[in-house]
């Protein structure tokens, strides 16, 4: 702006400022990012250290003989809690309660954002005004009357499994979690596709109803096949906080076999027996973090095709 | 009996009357028009015909079968919409066999349906192609095929060329006329452009707030408007609605039109409307399309009441075809069409020929036509 009011610093001031601008702007970048990556950093060099590397070196040092050891033995064989088999078996728990969790709960949400956009009925706007309340309960507020009713979920699963054989998974403790995390996605998952199907073109939908698709075709054929880059976004969204969650997972499945990998590490790291391995503690930490990781890596390529493909739409 | 009927229509949203009270009738293998300013109410019409809006009462029918509250799927229609409507993640040919494949047409014969159309809307080569990948026109054509390829008993059209570009926007529409005359589809087609309206229909009829203001073949509304809004409407450029007074020259009526600084010309009427001998010394508005005011030699030969005035001439904008000459009367802007070469210069006094045959009168209260 400076080089249109005074045309004369053009040619020499006006490019020096433009270059320290960038200079300074990459430098803070730099800075934070640098100041952002450095507990990752630390903990991946850590992972790959031995202990006596740890006790006796730089926290920031290079591991100076590389090896897998403690990432194994996070995996097969670190004591969490009394038994020492490894996080592994909390790993494929945890991968359990979020694939059905993610994938119910996105696809509720889509049929909710359908159904509030497309199919809009008296009060629709009120229903979905309430329903973004969910996004704004403090989750501590629930834990007490979600204990209470899954608790009578529960109690309901032990007379089905008398009466008919099966419990219906009523009482499971993963299947608990499946069910609170469900509840307590919709409000986000409604809220995103509400809003993208509110700029999806009706005309779609009319054109289908006029070609004789019911509700749940148009919704399978039309609104679905096109609605990648919100959902791979409400996918990501979902699962980095289910994954990630700690306080549901140690208030309903704090103990025991169903226990999600998040509990599971704090009780690795808390464990108050023998020798801190903090080598050990890192790569349990990393595996923890990997998936979250890989579904952004992989998903978030889909995201951005997406976005493309509807540029070009025009 | 008519092959679309439609008595009586009403719709309601809530306190507001969209429509009120729709009569429109069309012959089988017709065109019917609907056409109006934004927020009249057509296409609200012809998503009630084509069953996407309830009715609030009255009737449609189509070859004698009531239609009211069927599925848009059941009442054996298929609808162009503005902005195509194509699926973006099916191909050409999906999009065509999607209405096909819902009903449960076999493969091969949806196949055999998709070839059919291709050919006659010359897309063959783009059947594997996405939306996306279309041309605008493309597109437009695709929109065409899908409703065609259901040989359906009613096509429904919703401002099918407002997204096209000028040129292109000419030749879909001599394109949906060839089509219409070789199918002997009947169709039911909304626009706000009345050019459109004027070139397809084989009946309009012209919309405002939820009225239909006339209704008839293109001529009968071009040539004998029923009110000021349906006259100034209908016609690109507009029709002259020019202030005047009835006065009288001899024993016949004649029309007093005011002239800026000058003395009024007085064009003497041979055969006035009987109507119009009411408003002796009274204001009436008086209409006059440009093309008949013209310079004296371009005027019709064969019209039998032709007057001639001299005109100030304010502006001349030669169109190429034509040349328009805008002269004061009444106090408004009035525009004459010339022939190209006519020699006419801007803030010369000029002689225009009025062609009385064509000009229409009507009453300023009522905005009536005076007959």
């Amino acid at each position: 702006m400076s080089a249109v009011t005074t045309p004369a610093r053009q040619a020499s001031g006006g490019v020096n400022v433009k270059v320290i601008n960038r200079i300074v702007i990459y430098g803070l970048l730099a800075l934070f990012a640098l100041f952002y990556l450095m507990p990752l950093f630390v903990m991946l060099v850590t992972s790959f250290k031995t202990m006596d590397e740890i006790q006796n070196g730089n926290m920031l040092a290079l591991p100076r003989a590389p090896t897998f050891d403690p990432w194994l033995k996070a995996w097969g064989e670190t004591c969490v809690g009394l038994t020492c088999a490894g996080i592994k078996g909390y790993f494929w728990n945890s991968i359990k309660m979020v694939v059905p969790a993610v994938l119910i709960s996105t696809m509720l949400g889509a049929l909710n954002g359908y159904v509030l956009t497309k199919w809009r009925f008296r009060g629709a706007t009120l229903v979905f005004g309430l329903m973004l309340f969910a996004c704004f309960i403090p989750f501590q507020s629930v834990l007490l009357p979600m204990a209470t009713i899954l608790g009578s979920l529960g109690r309901f699963g032990v007379t089905l499994q008398n009466a008919t054989g099966t419990s219906f998974g009523l009482g499971n403790p993963t299947v608990n979690l499946v069910f609170v995390h469900v509840v307590y996605g919709i409000g986000f998952t409604t809220l995103f596709f509400r809003n993208y199907y509110e700029a999806f073109p009706t005309e779609l939908v009319k054109a289908a109803q006029v070609d004789g698709a019911s509700f749940f075709q148009i919704f399978r054929r039309i609104m679905l096949p096109n609605s990648m880059p919100i959902f791979v976004v409400t996918v990501i969204y979902q699962f980095t906080n289910i994954w990630n969650d700690f306080l549901f997972a140690s208030a309903y499945a704090g103990t025991g076999d169903a226990m999600p990998m998040t509990v599971a590490l704090n009780n690795v790291v808390n464990t108050s027996t023998g020798v801190v391995e903090y080598n050990v503690n890192m790569a349990a930490a990393m595996i923890a973090a990997l998936p979250t990781l890989l579904v952004y890596v992989l998903a978030g390529r889909y995201f951005v095709r997406g976005l493309m493909a509807g540029a070009v739409k025009g | 009996m008519a092959f679309l009927e439609i008595d009586g229509l009403r719709k309601r949203f809530g306190q507001v009357e969209i429509l009120k009270g729709i009569d429109v009738e069309l012959e089988k293998g017709g065109f019917l028009v609907l056409v109006g300013p934004s927020g009249c109410g057509k296409s609200t019409l012809l998503n009630t015909i084509a069953g996407l809006e309830t009715i609030t009462s009255g009737e449609i029918r189509v070859d004698g079968r009531t239609i009211n509250d069927l599925h848009p799927s059941k009442r054996d229609i298929a609808m162009v919409f503005q902005s195509y409507a194509l699926y973006p993640n099916m191909t050409v040919a999906g999009n065509i066999s999607f209405g096909m494949e819902m009903r449960g047409v076999p493969a091969a014969e949806r196949q055999k349906a998709i070839d059919k159309v291709a050919k006659v809307l010359q897309i063959g080569h783009l059947l594997q192609r996405k939306p996306s990948q279309l041309s605008g026109g493309q597109r437009q054509r695709v929109a065409m095929g899908r409703a065609l390829v259901r040989d359906p008993k009613l096509f429904l059209f919703d401002e099918p060329l407002s997204n096209l570009d000028a040129k292109l926007r000419v030749d879909m529409r001599i394109e949906i006329k060839r089509l219409h005359a070789t199918t002997g589809t009947t169709i039911v087609y909304v626009t706000h452009d009345q050019i459109e309206a004027m070139t397809l229909a084989t009946k309009i009829a012209v919309m405002r707030d939820g009225e239909v203001q006339q209704f008839g073949t293109p001529a009968e509304i071009y040539n004998n408007p029923t009110n000021l809004f349906v006259a100034d409407f209908m016609g690109s450029p507009a029709m002259n609605l020019i202030p005047a007074t009835i006065g009288t020259s001899g024993n016949a009526l004649s029309v007093v039109l005011q002239r800026e600084a000058r003395e009024p010309i007085s064009l003497p009427m041979a055969n006035a409307p009987a109507g119009l001998s009411a408003f002796q010394g009274k204001p009436i508005i008086f209409g006059v399309r440009p093309e008949a005011l013209t310079d004296p030699e371009g005027a019709e030969r064969n019209a039998s009441h032709i007057a001639t005035a001299d005109c100030h001439i304010e502006v001349v904008e030669p169109a190429g075809s034509d040349t328009f000459a805008v002269t004061n009367l009444g106090g408004k802007g009035v525009v004459a069409r010339l022939r190209a070469d006519a020699n006419i210069q801007p803030g010369t006094n000029t002689p225009l020929a009025f062609n009385l045959t064509k000009a229409v009168f009507f009453d300023p209260a009522t905005e009536t036509r005076i007959r």
